[in-house]
């Protein structure tokens, strides 16, 4: 069979991708005539930039959701004649086309691409969206008590912050340190910090109705507990969640994410708490914790969705460095920053290997810092 | 560049209309503004906030930002037009010729340049001066500003100066190169009023040793009484009336501006007898500007079909100077009528003490060091054996400038902070030493607070409604949550907002609608203490009075007791029964408001008075410039804390003020005093404010 040319390559890409850009034009209209009702989100549709940044994490977003369909071949299955073959060679058997070639083990390039979305998609922002709890109930005592309580606790950030990152992931995902108990203590304590998060929220807001408090208590308590118990692997009979491997990185991530946010929450409250209708809350004698998360955390939250927006960003970069040092997800997996390091022994002969990946990566986080511009100057105006 | 021999109108600003673009569209912010300043005179432009009087201003820099952009009309400097000026010869002409004075004089100062560098630079630019000479003239300009040391003054950087020394420095550096023409946009807003007062006699006194015309920016009227000839009164981007200062206070000729002088309290003005009268309704938005006259709305005298058809002109009012309104009907308004006082009420009788202080102190520690804590620690003595006592809906007002430790009080009160020593009894209770989390329910429903700015009153992020109600939780008020949903509608309604507003974020809601919600916040657990600090001091004059007026009535059908936190004195009379007046953490004199309001006084209360200016031709008043600023609570002096300014210091024999703290002394039934002035100088005393002619 004859090699499909580059047009051929470009518009099989294309035709494979449609589930994502029905999915984009679909979004993005419904938000566009939306965007009244939508708020800061609404505004986004005002900003080219933001646009711009949010169609490209839409895209990779869509992509994840959509991998079995997009993906042309099993990422880890390997075809002999596929080994370092250009793009567009066909696989004899099934008579699919390769559309961006074969790597040196003979698997499919494109496939690979799209099912290392998955990874980045499940973990960067769920692992955020924890190191963002974990960030602000920590940052938020520090800021709103200040003295001792602030002393220690941004002694502690530092701690983490100053520790080179790198070297800590060694520590943390090599098998020796994996046997230990450490990554299940520290799995344990950075879960539950979500799960108390969550409570002090309900309960400091719903205390003085104690007739509806149970209803949102009760169920939170539950949830919280089932995943908890999942997370942490002390009961998980059904093997969903995470695989130990995932649960580590997924633990460091959160563990070097969260100090950044901390002192971006705990900079915020300190210029929050002097608000006036923070003494008035004081004035009518609420707790530190309604203050705190009800009267001051809501004002924080357009620098922290910005910040989240970056921070997804790093995260997705820090998860490639670590396939590139083969501390990824697992060995075989379609991981980004692995293929890249697969790709990289033979780049001078087969470019075609490593270039993919390397492109999702930088479109990704394109995408987010772009959003995040968006966001940022949408927030700023009126 | 300089035309000496030009004695045209330093400014003519014709048919001006300003517009700014943005993403709504073009919002026009100035209207057909006519205005002329001619050599030496100074004019005021007077007008809430969003009036365009700001825009004008920045008009005339020719800096209206990206947005801003002059769509009509001319502005002329000493006959050449403006508008029609290169970047080149715009800038040789700003700070030369133009010199602009803003609000914030830190922001007008480079923070990291030495105060004489900064205005040495102004003529080193302008004139090619030699830096000797340019020393030399700095050396000067400070010394006229009535700056101390002015060779130390030069060697400072600006943080090390205070506010009004700040500002000083601003408008010394206005002055260095002898402008023709100096902008000043609210240049004591920020400022306490003793040191405005200085910064107000000194402008006065700089036009006329230099002949500088000048164009004063301010919101309020009694500000540019003393400092103008002539005055514009803006309204919603156009001018309404325009005229010298005599003209326009005693035969004003637009209902705006009698509108405004209604609802300023001015001496005479009574809560009970004679109330201040508010403007109804509020300022229209620049998109929603009425059809016709844009005052029409909110007018007494609008007449519909006359008044709401088309543009109008502003029309010569006869026989005055170059006085002129904007006003269809001015001339067949009776100006002279009374108006109508709808709403008469008899002076509440105050009930049993309700609130008691008794010699409060309250200390805080600093350390010396951040880094090393173990070093020397100084106490910063906020409140210094304070006592008081306030009864049931009564009003005691508690005057003082910025670090008397008003504030410090009402924390306290309110159990935001422990009192060191001495004690607080509300109803008998005593609360000094507890903390408000150790408060119960009814003690912190009790004392409220109305807080003073009304853009940081509210939380931006919860509905009016939900906040309402979850004070309403807090205080255990109603068993089910339809009862507090509808005490808080009920609330709303007090407070005279449509219960509409219950859905709303704060927002969509004004400065003055934002100030009624955190009224009926304080007022929602039916409290038997009320401290309001500076409630409408951040509001616009017309809005003003609807509040002050909101809070007096509430006060007097609920019977509460209301601590007044205010430095605002015009206010302070108009609806206060006691005064207690403050300066540095002591209470330097206490009494009725008729015993305080007039002699013998003291020093500080003295000089106090003279510096509030009051918006009425028929008052005169008694010139008093305190020397310097207020010493900081950190370091303060021996002796009578006021002894650093006192005018009246020489009368008092030997060193006694600067050793030795006066006793307060009782000098009528419920009068006390802290001075060691004798009581023949205190009988010598005379009025600060006399009403000359009679109404």
């Amino acid at each position: 069979m004859e090699d499909l040319t580059t047009g051929q390559i470009f518009a099989g890409v294309i035709v494979q991708f449609t589930p994502v850009w029905i999915g984009i034009v679909v979004i993005m209209g419904a938000s566009a005539y939306f965007k009244q009702r939508l708020s800061l989100y609404g505004r986004l549709f005002d900003s080219p930039v933001g646009m711009v940044g949010l169609a490209l994490v839409l895209f990779w977003a869509l992509t994840a959701l959509f991998a079995d369909q997009i993906a042309t071949m099993d990422p880890l299955e390997q075809f002999r004649v596929l080994k370092n073959k250009p793009p567009g060679t066909f696989e004899p058997e099934s008579g699919i086309a390769a559309l961006l070639g074969g790597d040196n083990l003979g698997r499919d390039v494109f496939s690979r691409m799209v099912w290392g979305s998955v990874t980045v998609m499940q973990i960067a922002p769920t692992a955020t969206l924890v190191a963002l709890m974990v960030g602000i109930t920590m940052g938020l005592p520090a800021g709103y008590y200040g003295g001792y309580v602030d002393t220690a606790l941004s002694f502690l950030a530092n701690l983490v912050l100053a520790f080179p990152v790198i070297l800590l992931f060694y520590l943390l995902v090599t098998p020796e340190i994996r046997s230990t108990v450490i990554p299940t203590a520290m799995a344990s304590v950075v879960f539950l910090i979500p799960i108390l998060f969550v409570i002090a929220m309900i309960y400091s807001k719903l205390y003085t109705r104690p007739d509806t408090l149970w209803y949102f208590l009760l169920p939170a308590v539950l949830i919280g507990l089932f995943m908890y118990t999942h997370l942490i692997n002390v009961w998980n009979p059904t093997g969903v969640w995470l695989d130990a491997n995932g649960l580590n990185i997924f633990v460091s991530v959160v563990f070097v994410t969260s100090p950044a946010v901390f002192r971006i929450v705990r900079g915020l409250t300190m210029d929050i708490k002097t608000r006036d209708y923070v003494a008035a809350s004081q004035t009518r004698g609420e707790g530190p914790w309604y203050i705190m998360l009800w009267e001051i955390l809501p004002n924080a939250r357009g620098p922290l969705i910005v910040d989240a927006c970056l921070r997804i960003g790093y995260t997705t970069i820090l998860l490639g460095t670590l396939g590139f040092f083969g501390l990824g997800v697992s060995p075989e997996s379609s991981d980004w920053g692995m293929t890249i390091n697969e790709g990289r022994k033979l780049l001078r002969l087969f470019p075609h290997a490593a270039l993919p990946p390397a492109l999702a990566i930088m479109t990704l986080v394109l995408g987010l810092n772009l959003l995040a511009d968006g966001l940022r100057e949408q927030s700023l105006k009126d | 560049m300089q035309t000496p021999d030009y004695d045209g109108p330093i400014l003519e600003i014709e048919n001006l209309s300003i517009s700014f673009f943005t993403r709504a569209g073009e919002i026009p912010a100035v209207m057909d503004f006519s205005c002329t300043v001619q050599p030496g005179e100074a004019m005021g432009l007077v007008g809430e906030s969003g009036c365009g009087k700001s825009t004008v201003a920045l008009g005339v820099m020719q800096d209206l930002g990206k947005a801003g952009k002059i769509v009509g009309g001319s502005i002329k400097f000493k006959g050449r037009n403006l508008n029609d000026m290169s970047e080149d010869e715009l800038r040789a002409l700003r700070g030369s010729e133009i010199a602009m004075i803003y609000q914030e004089p830190m922001a007008s100062l480079n923070p990291a340049m030495k105060i004489g560098r900064q205005l040495m630079e102004v003529p080193m630019i302008h004139e090619d001066m030699p830096e000797k000479q340019a020393y030399d003239l700095a050396l000067d300009v400070v010394e006229s500003v009535r700056l101390p040391d002015p060779k130390r003054m030069l060697e400072s950087y600006p943080h090390q100066l205070s506010g009004g020394q700040q500002q000083r420095i601003v408008i010394a550096m206005a002055l260095m190169s002898k402008p023709s023409l100096l902008i000043l946009d609210e240049p004591t807003t920020a400022l306490d009023v003793t040191v405005e007062a200085g910064i107000v006699d000194l402008v006065k006194n700089l036009g006329e040793k230099y002949g500088t015309s000048m164009l004063f920016i301010s919101h309020n009227l009694g500000l540019v009484l003393e400092t103008c000839n002539r005055l514009c009164v803006m309204y919603s981007g156009e001018a309404v009336e325009t005229g010298s200062i005599a003209d326009v206070f005693d035969k004003m000729r637009h209902p705006y501006t009698q509108g405004l002088f209604r609802s300023i309290p001015l001496p005479g003005a009574d809560k009970n007898s004679r109330p201040l009268i508010a403007i109804p309704g509020n300022f229209p938005l620049p998109h929603e500007r009425p059809q016709g006259c844009n005052f029409g709305p909110r007018c007494t005298y609008f007449e519909a079909g006359r008044c709401d058809k088309g543009a109008i002109q502003m029309a010569e009012v006869a026989g005055d100077d170059r006085h002129a309104s904007r006003c269809l009907k001015f001339d067949e308004i009776d100006w002279d009528a009374q108006p109508v006082v709808a709403n008469k009420t008899d002076k509440t009788e105050a009930g049993s003490v309700c609130l008691r202080v008794d010699d409060l102190k309250k200390y805080y520690e600093v350390s010396a060091s951040a880094l090393f804590s173990g070093g020397e620690k100084r106490v910063v003595k906020a409140n210094e054996s304070v006592s008081l006592e306030a009864c049931e809906a009564e009003t005691l007002a508690i005057v003082g400038e910025s670090g008397c430790g008003k504030s410090t009080l009402a924390k306290v009160l309110l159990g935001l902070e422990t009192a060191t020593s001495g004690g607080v009894l509300l109803d008998n209770n005593s609360i000094g030493d507890t903390q408000i989390e150790q408060r119960d329910t009814r003690t912190v429903a009790d004392i409220q607070m109305v807080f003073q700015n009304p853009f940081d009153t509210l939380n931006p992020s919860h509905t009016i409604g939900a906040q309402i109600i979850r004070v309403l939780e807090k205080f255990k008020f109603g068993n089910s949550n339809a009862d507090r949903e509808q005490k808080m509608l009920e609330l709303l309604d007090l407070v005279k907002l449509p219960r509409a507003f219950a859905k709303r974020k704060p927002r969509q809601l004004s400065g003055g609608q934002k100030q009624r919600i955190g009224i009926a916040r304080a007022f929602a657990g039916g409290p038997k203490v009320v401290v309001a600090d500076e409630p409408v001091s951040a509001l616009d004059v017309s809005v003003q009075a609807a509040v002050t007026e909101l809070l007096m009535d509430i006060q007097r059908e609920s019977r509460t007791t209301m601590l007044f936190i205010s430095h605002d004195l015009s206010i302070v009379r108009y609806l206060s029964d006691r005064v207690m007046v403050m300066y540095l953490g002591h209470v330097v004199e206490s009494g009725t408001t008729e015993q305080v309001f007039a002699p013998p006084y003291h020093p500080y209360t003295e000089a106090l008075l003279s510096a509030v200016p009051i918006a009425d031709t028929s008052v005169q008043k008694k010139n008093i410039v305190l020397e310097g600023d207020i010493p900081s609570a950190m370091n303060p002096p021996s002796g009578c804390p006021f002894q650093t300014r006192c005018p009246r210091k020489k009368n008092v024999a030997g060193s006694l003020c600067e050793t030795e703290l006066p006793p307060m002394r009782t000098l009528a039934d419920g009068h006390q005093i802290k001075c060691h002035l004798s009581q023949a100088e205190l009988d010598l005393m005379e009025p600060v404010i006399v009403l000359t002619a009679a109404e």
